[in-house]
């Protein structure tokens, strides 16, 4: 601790015993993130880089970004990317369109029911994925409980095709992630003065206008927050796009378990893992800095 | 500036009536004060003026105007807020320019009035700080310059004092209502202390559990309170509970035979200033009460001198003197004497 004693700068006055402290509180978080995060991804990292002799399905040891080439030539494989990106697109931003005024509401409320209502947002997160997606089945299918209902009052012929299409699998991840979003959002909007928004009507704004110059604003770190934990969700999505999506419909985090545990390419299963988790990183990036741009003008 | 007039405001939630009946009339350029314990009605009052809450029943009239139904964007009321309100996120220029970018006034103008509204408060320089990097006392000019900015038709002040520090706050008081006058500002205050509504209005309006209890100048409170409520709220008073049994004749429960003003009767009790009781330690002269007790208790205050006498098992009585050099200086458990003119006393039959 003698190392961080000797302080330039501004002499910031150190609590006796808070450096030990200090150190005492970050190691069991830091040792359980270095064992059981980094070097599994070290490892991934390192096995991208290897050969795969398809006819033997073997790995074989080198150094080559052959994997990662073959990714981005195969179109059948960007495809995969590009209808990840733009589904999570899309599930993002409808999230943040049908979470924004839930968790107004549920932020400025004097209800003493406030926190049945953040139960009841939570609740879907109660059940696992899987059973969820089944239950999603029952009621999407051909024959199921929406389809039967819509026929049954003559309202269509055909059975609606929800199931086994893209349609399901956005409402599907919509539903996972809708808690996250209004979650994050309602515990920002509820640190922003009331008294605000009215200071703004007083002057003279009408609803809409005190949301585009004040309430939007200052939302902002949520907006941001919410959108990047959506949207990260979303392109990691398995279960949903697996059981929901049907056999031909594919994103990336299926492809990685495929290659892995099907193909037994561990090679390309770990690049593709990498390609989504960078692709993933940069867009968030990418994203927070033209908010911040906006930000700060 | 204009004239606001309050006509038969009532607010009920369910049973709960915060506001019944209030009727008001606040004359150009008049600073009027709502004055009273907290849950009294008087910012719901406020509110109602400012728009943000619908009255149950009542009309809210601006320049002759009814507005009882026009949402607070479309009112003209420049409002200062407790917690100031200020948008963090905009400088101090852009936070007073907001309300007039809303009325459509050329950028050029903005710049303009901008500049002028924050020299009033003498905030010239500030213009592109953020609201964080003010002082309280800063951000409290700031609210009131983005309130005047607008050139209101009424100002609201909704206990725009209370988050300053006690020296501060006096500086305020007197700077606020020196603006007030110079601008000619209708203004509404509310505030729960007694000694800032007393210092700042023409009038005030003494409110509690949802009605107004007496309106008048601070003398009119303070000499000739209406009830008991306003005796005790405004300044400070000693409470004698009795009986009239012949008008002018009053009985303590605790068996005192005092004289008293009036032609009541019945139960009642008396209200004394204490400041205008008299004590010594020989019996007084010329007063129309006169009583002995013993001292109970002190409290020293500096320049005044708390003094609590028990005058019988039932009665005690809070005489307030100045603390002047050589001047009668009490110990507990002495017996004294104490007086007061008819005048000094007020009845409130019970």
């Amino acid at each position: 601790m003698s190392a961080t004693a000797v302080a330039t700068g501004p002499v910031v006055e150190k609590r006796r015993g808070e450096g030990l402290t200090a150190t005492a509180l970050l190691a069991p978080a830091t040792i359980f993130v270095a064992i059981c995060l980094l070097a599994p991804l070290a490892y991934l990292f390192r096995y991208s880089l290897n050969d795969f002799v398809a006819t033997k399905k073997m790995m074989v040891e080198a150094v080559t970004i052959a994997n990662y080439v073959k990714f981005f030539t195969d179109p059948y494989y960007t495809a995969i990317l590009g209808t990840t990106v733009r589904i999570a697109v899309m599930v993002t931003a409808a999230c943040l369109v049908l979470g924004f005024p839930l968790a107004y509401v549920m932020a400025r409320t004097q209800s003493r029911f406030k926190n049945v209502l953040i139960i009841l947002t939570v609740l879907p997160l109660f059940v696992g994925n899987a059973v969820r997606s089944a239950g999603w089945m029952v009621i999407f299918g051909n024959k199921g409980f929406f389809n039967a209902s819509l026929q049954g009052l003559g309202l269509i012929e055909k059975p609606i095709e929800i199931m086994y299409t893209e349609k399901a699998v956005i409402i599907g991840i919509i539903a996972v992630n809708l808690p996250f979003m209004v979650l994050t959002l309602q515990s920002v909007i509820e640190s922003i003065d009331r008294a605000v928004e009215e200071a703004a009507f007083s002057l003279g704004a009408p609803p809409l206008t005190m949301f585009r110059r004040v309430l939007w604003p200052l939302a902002m770190p949520g907006i941001l927050a919410g959108t990047i934990l959506c949207f990260i969700l979303a392109m990691n999505a398995y279960a949903t796009p697996f059981l929901l999506g049907g056999p031909l419909f594919k994103m990336m985090a299926p492809l990685v378990y495929n290659q892995f545990t099907q193909q037994a390419n561990w090679p390309f299963g770990g690049a593709i893992a990498f390609i989504l988790m960078s692709v993933t990183l940069g867009l968030t990036l990418i994203a927070n800095l033209i908010f911040q741009r906006k930000a700060a003008r | 500036m204009a004239r606001l007039e309050i006509q038969n405001l009532v607010k009920r939630y369910g049973d709960f009536h915060a506001v019944r009946d209030v009727s008001l009339s606040i004359a150009d350029g008049e600073f009027l004060v709502l004055l009273g314990p907290s849950g009294c009605g008087k910012t719901t009052t406020l509110r109602m003026v400012a728009g943000f809450i619908e009255p149950t029943a009542g009309h809210v009239l601006l320049g002759g105007q009814d507005v009882t139904q026009l949402p607070p964007w479309k009112r003209n009321a420049g409002m200062v807020f407790q917690s100031y309100a200020l948008f963090p996120h905009l400088t101090v220029a852009q936070n007073v320019a907001f309300g007039l970018e809303m009325r459509k006034i050329p950028r050029a103008d903005i710049g303009k009035r901008v500049e002028e509204v924050l020299a009033l408060v003498r905030l010239d320089g500030y213009g592109g700080r953020l609201p964080r990097q003010l002082s309280g006392g800063q951000q409290q000019r700031v609210a009131l310059a983005r309130a005047l900015a607008i050139r209101p038709d009424v100002l609201l002040l909704d206990e725009p004092l209370s988050n300053l520090d006690a020296k501060l706050r006096q500086e305020v008081r007197v700077e606020i209502r020196e603006l007030q006058r110079q601008l000619g500002l209708t203004t509404v205050m509310v505030t729960h202390d007694q000694e800032e509504a007393l210092t700042m209005a023409d009038r005030l309006v003494v409110m509690s559990e949802g009605e107004v209890r007496q309106v008048g100048s601070q003398r009119d409170l303070y000499e000739r309170p209406a009830n008991r409520f306003v005796a005790g709220f405004v300044g400070r008073s000693t409470f004698l509970d009795g009986t009239i049994g012949t008008p002018g004749h009053f009985r303590t429960s605790g068996g005192l035979e005092l004289k008293c003003t009036g032609d009541k009767t019945g139960p009642a009790v008396l209200s004394l200033r204490p400041e205008r009781v008299e004590i010594g330690l020989v019996p007084l002269e010329g007063l129309d009460n006169r009583l002995s007790g013993t001292v109970e208790f002190v409290s020293y205050l500096g320049s005044l001198i708390d003094i609590h006498v028990r005058l019988s098992p039932a009665d005690r009585l809070v005489v307030q003197i100045a603390n002047r050099e050589g001047g009668f200086s009490p110990d507990v458990g002495q017996p004294v004497h104490v007086g007061w003119p008819l005048s000094a006393g007020q009845v409130f039959t019970t």
